[in-house]
């Protein structure tokens, strides 16, 4: 069943299941099909007499309706049928059904069965209802009489358990003198989060994610290639969704750096990857990739042509820069990033030492020296107040979660000129992106373990 | 001047992506005398502590739980889960050796008497196991499953992010970053370990700025947590548990009648919350509610009317000696505090002090009637963590088969709840491990389960 179109939008269960839960309305059944006219529903939505009823079917009642109720009654059409579609979208219903199937499989499908619940979790008492009603509904599907404990011929007490990364349902049956117990973790379903209102607003898209180190990625919408460690992956859009092309290996004669970084620059079908003391040049068509020991500078920042020395085997730029910079110098940095502006040019480091320093026109010395920044920074075009805004992270370890937000130079200072924006975990990489106006961030979440490779670009509030 | 001085140590540089340098300085509680993963240790945890920065396992169990390939690149089961095949990744031990099969083999072999281990080529191999061991993969990431290459001349040899440079047992230790590591050279360029040091003393006698991180024992946690000191406090996860010894030569094992009366007087809501100070939990299974989700199945029957009837029905009672770790002032809280309910229904428990209850050899020399355990939660994955548990309370081959062989968690719990049906092993409490850290040092992980993961520790300074 389709989810809730909104606005020409699907909006996915979550947002039904949180409408059921305002509306307080309690799903019982399945809703087969509105367009054979067969509704069974549990009380709540249409009172409050029986475990199940069930309407006439739709093609009579609409006869039978006078023509006033009609708007009534399709407003009460779209009612059912969303709650329907909730219902059927529900996280809870996969492993509802699994539990009931596991404990008729360990009962032996017994004809009746006294069922209890209790709960130990972190379960609203909304998501506990629906759950009971699920699972409920599940054992009456079977066949499964559902009475009191004197008419059961077992006894079945579920506990809405919880470990520190599921919930976990314990099934505690008992037939006569034995008892056995079924246990079934089932994952937290994910939350959608509520964007903040922002001066500027930093847009973000989740490209890809994979359990597996990101270093950079690159996406035209027909491509995706994924540089790893030790592998450059290649994927085709294929009706909307990544599959698997190509895999190019990586070939480098000494361990990487702990903190490994890389850099992925395409020009048309020109690949080229910037890792410590390696350049790797090849094509995308034909996939093809050569790798060789190297000192070259990276090309941080093409546009801007901002290119330095990055250490062959540390986590960081020497500061020795090079492209339109060359023998200059600044003190070693994590990231970089350079803004040409009619005339005047602004180039941004974050250095090893903490500090940011942003130099106008040329780096001998900087003008703003930022202290309140974490170590990622890189520049995005858009159509909002100077043009060019600052993404950077915040300062923080690798163990907790990161976030962005833009700034712009104003008096001498820099300015923010976004909200915050949150991430799952550590913000591990901050390049520029396909073109001037995205860039890109891998985050490694610190819930799920996985890397994940996130598009942004700034709009106008 | 304590608090002054620890508020200096707070203020820092925020701090950024990590930094090369330095040497982590780090204070254990304890006395580790050897680095072998094979080796019994009177504290486990500890030791294991150290020995991840030398040697690695084939997989490991990350910070969420799941498991990750770490020496292995890869496996696949065969032959009902009895059967599996590893593939090794491209690595080298500390002796610029390359792993191979035949090295993993023959470190397994010496960790696992029970497994069939077959080396196919160069960098794969089998493990075929005497039972069905779905979550052999996981046990794998077991310390003691630790791949170890032993030189004629007892030196060990690991794949480690660290090499050890200075080993004083017991005393002193230091680590130096391996360049050569697979994984990538470490940030830090030692870590230097100083064992049995109180923090206190630490704190008072040296130079503060010197220590990144020092353990805490529960007792001392109080006094820092009223401060803005950087304290973690894990998820109460290590394991106090009475262990009943058996029959030994003249002295009988004590009566199961006495056993269950004692599980049914213990009052461990007032041992976890008054003499631990809320930083621990009751237990009254192996493994805790928060890694399993199904501890309350094993109910606190603390009954002290149903522990005296079990008692008078024995008749006559000789007092039941509990030894505990001398050194370590939570066991000796806990021990005397199950003396006192044991009192209330009639049965005389004398609690002392000993060395060694915590290793196998050191039990079986005892002359307690039994022990209270702290034993450490070795995994995030349920199926291993109580796998090592099973195998410190040494357990029976059949307990242990059915532990090893659970494939579901529902097969978990049966394993679980006969290893406790008999009252052999009472499960007392589950408590935290803490952890003072400075400013100073980036990253450190503590796991869940009290572990540390040092993977992307780096700290300030020169």
């Amino acid at each position: 069943m389709a989810d809730l179109v909104f606005a020409g939008k699907k909006l996915g269960w979550f947002f039904n299941y949180q409408l059921a839960k305002l509306l307080n309305y309690q799903i019982a059944c399945r809703c087969n099909s509105l367009a054979r006219g067969t509704q069974r529903c549990s009380k709540g939505v249409f009172g409050a007499r029986a475990n199940a009823c069930y309407t006439s079917p739709f093609p009579l009642m609409l006869k039978a309706a006078a023509p006033r109720y009609a708007i009534l009654l399709a407003a009460l059409l779209l009612t059912v049928q969303c709650l329907a579609q909730q219902e059927a979208a529900s996280p809870w219903q996969a492993p509802a059904d699994d539990l009931v199937q596991q404990v008729l499989s360990r009962a032996g499908s017994p004809g009746a069965i006294n069922l209890t619940f209790a709960n130990l979790s972190s379960l609203s008492s909304a998501d506990q209802s629906a759950i009971k009603q699920v699972i409920m509904t599940g054992f009456r599907n079977a066949g499964v009489r559902l009475v009191k404990a004197d008419f059961a011929l077992a006894e079945v007490e579920i506990t809405f358990s919880e470990d520190w990364q599921n919930y976990v349902w314990v099934a505690e049956i008992k037939q006569g003198p034995g008892s056995q117990v079924v246990v079934k973790k089932v994952p937290h379903p994910q939350k959608a989060t509520l964007a903040r209102a922002p001066l500027m607003a930093i847009k973000r898209s989740l490209i890809w994610q994979q359990d597996t180190s990101i270093l950079d990625f690159y996406s035209d919408g027909q491509n995706l290639l994924i540089l790893e460690p030790s592998q450059l992956s290649i994927y085709g859009n294929d009706s909307g969704k990544w599959r698997g092309k190509q895999t190019l290996a990586i070939s480098h004669e000494r361990p990487w750096a702990r903190d490994p970084r890389g850099r992925l620059e395409l020009n048309g079908f020109q690949l080229s990857v910037f890792l410590p003391g390696t350049l790797c040049t090849g094509t995308t068509t034909p996939p093809s990739l050569q790798c060789r020991a190297s000192d070259d500078p990276w090309q941080i920042d093409p546009p801007s042509s901002l290119a330095a020395f990055f250490s062959p085997t540390r986590n960081f730029f020497t500061g020795v820069l090079a492209g339109r910079n060359a023998g200059e110098s600044v003190p070693p940095f994590f990231s970089a990033t350079a803004m040409q502006n009619g005339n005047s040019r602004q180039a941004v480091f974050a250095g090893t030492d903490g500090r940011a320093r942003v130099f106008l026109n040329d780096v001998t010395t900087a003008a703003i020296v930022v202290n309140d920044w974490g170590s990622n920074l890189t520049a995005v075009h858009s159509s909002c107040g100077t043009g060019w805004q600052i993404l950077a992270t915040a300062p923080g370890d690798l163990n907790r979660a990161d976030s962005l937000q833009a700034f712009e130079a104003e008096d001498h200072q820099e300015m923010a000129v976004s909200s915050t924006l949150d991430f799952s975990g550590p913000i591990i990489a901050l390049w520029p992106g396909e073109n001037p106006q995205t860039a890109h961030a891998v985050v490694q979440s610190l819930i799920t373990g996985k890397f994940e490779a996130w598009s942004m670009m700034v709009l106008c509030n | 001047m304590i608090a002054a001085i620890l508020l200096l140590v707070a203020m820092a540089n925020p701090s950024t992506r990590p930094h090369y340098g330095s040497t982590a300085r780090i204070l254990l509680q304890h006395k580790i005398n050897s680095l072998d993963p094979l080796l019994e240790s009177d504290y486990p945890g500890d030791r294991d502590k150290l020995t991840q920065l030398v040697f690695e396992t084939l997989t490991e169990i990350d910070a969420q739980g799941h498991l990750r390939p770490a020496l292995a690149s890869s496996w696949q089961q065969e032959a009902g889960q009895r059967i599996w095949q590893f593939q090794l990744r491209l690595a080298s031990f500390q002796d610029g050796t390359v792993v191979t099969s035949a090295t993993v083999a023959a470190s397994l072999r010496s960790a696992s008497l029970d497994w069939k281990i077959n080396v196919l080529n160069r960098q794969a191999f089998t493990i075929e196991s005497p039972v069905p061991s779905p979550h052999l993969p996981e046990l794998l990431s077991l310390p003691k499953f630790a791949i170890v290459k032993r030189l004629p001349d007892a030196t060990l040899i690991g794949t480690g992010p660290y090499k050890v440079t200075q080993w004083q047992p017991g005393e002193h230790a230091l680590f130096a970053a391996n360049d050569d590591y697979w994984g990538g050279r470490p940030y830090p360029d030692a870590i230097e370990v100083q064992m049995a040091a109180s923090l206190r003393e630490h704190l008072l006698e040296r130079n503060l700025g010197r220590d990144h991180a020092a353990q805490l024992g529960i007792d001392q946690l109080r006094t820092l947590e009223q401060t803005t000191q950087n304290v973690a406090v894990s998820r109460p996860a290590e394991l106090l548990v009475i262990l009943f010894l058996p029959d030994r030569g003249n002295r009988k094992a004590v009566d199961p009648r006495i056993r269950e009366a004692i599980a049914d007087a213990i009052n461990r809501s007032a041992i976890s919350n008054t003499l631990l100070q809320k930083k621990a939990t009751s237990a009254t299974a192996l493994l805790p509610q928060w890694l399993t989700g199904y501890e309350f199945l094993f109910a606190d029957k603390m009954n002290p009317e149903q522990a005296h009837k079990l008692r008078t029905a024995v008749g006559t009672v000789a007092p039941v000696t509990l030894a505990y770790d001398f050194s370590d002032p939570v066991s000796k809280m806990v021990a005397e505090r199950i003396a006192v309910d044991a009192h209330e229904a009639g049965i005389v428990v004398q609690p002392f002090g000993d060395t060694h209850v915590n290793t196998k050899s050191g039990r079986k020399s005892s002359t307690a009637d039994a022990v209270l355990l702290k034993l450490p939660l070795r995994s995030l994955d349920p199926s291993a963590a109580l796998a090592g548990i099973a195998d410190d309370l040494d357990l029976s081959p059949d307990l242990s088969s059915a532990i090893l062989s659970a494939g579901r968690p529902d097969d978990l719990f049966v394993a679980e709840r006969k290893t406790l049906e008999d009252s052999r092993v009472i499960p007392v409490a589950h408590v935290s491990q803490a952890l003072w850290l400075s400013s100073a040092v980036h990253n450190w992980q503590q796991l869940a389960n009290g572990d540390w993961n040092l993977d992307q520790v780096w700290v300030e300074g020169k």
